[in-house]
């Protein structure tokens, strides 16, 4: 895993690994799912990977994109990208709660543990960084 | 009937209480944040990936908790 020496490779490095995590969690949770719940666990699995992980990466991306604005426009990014993400996750968990094709406990450990794959990432790449404190322009 | 109404209701606190409190937390590190930039402007690219962090922390405890309506 190679060091960050600036904010651009540290989120393309979070976002790379991260979506490698997720086609990993995605591949395991839809084996583990499919042998606990069949179909449904399989499908239960894909789909808590895909919201964890573009959850996680829409994060990273806002800020990385943010950070290239002035301060008004990285705070409206950010905290706007956060507000919709929360809004399109409830109407999402609202669709999804009910319908016949979900394997609810599935869906849940297979998000949970791409949430917090998707931290690690991002705590162990943040760790390893070694980003200069003062940035010339 | 009226057992039906009193889980959805609950469910619905729920929903309420999983998005409040990483609200705040989201508000506090970013208010902390932005006191920080305003005392070091210099610090601003190191301070908003700190803060990317806390963001992305705070707000795994709203998917986690938005999400429990899969286990019950």
């Amino acid at each position: 895993m190679t060091r960050a020496t600036n904010n651009n490779e540290l989120f393309k490095q979070v976002l790379k690994q991260g979506t490698l995590l997720g086609l990993a969690i995605a591949t395991l949770g839809a084996t583990l799912g499919f042998l606990v719940a069949g179909d449904q666990g399989t499908v239960s699995a894909l789909i808590g990977a895909a919201i964890a992980i573009s959850f996680n990466g829409l994060t990273a991306l806002s800020v990385w994109i943010g950070s290239k604005l002035p301060i008004g426009g990285f705070y409206g990014i950010v905290l706007g990208g956060w507000i919709f993400k929360i809004v399109l996750f409830m109407i999402a968990i609202g669709l999804l709660r009910n319908a016949e094709f979900i394997h609810g406990p599935t869906l849940f450990f297979s998000l949970v543990a791409a949430i917090l794959g998707g931290l690690s990432i991002d705590a162990i790449a943040v760790l390893r960084a070694r980003i200069p404190i003062v940035e010339t322009k | 009937m009226e057992s039906t109404l009193a889980i959805a209701d609950l469910a619905s606190l729920g929903y309420g209480l999983a998005a409040i409190g990483p609200g705040i937390g989201v508000g506090l590190v970013v208010s902390k944040t932005i006191e920080s930039i305003a005392r070091q402007p210099e610090l601003a690219g190191r301070l908003q990936v700190t803060m990317w962090l806390g963001i992305a922390f705070t707000e795994a405890l709203a998917l986690i908790g938005l999400a429990t309506p899969f286990i019950f």
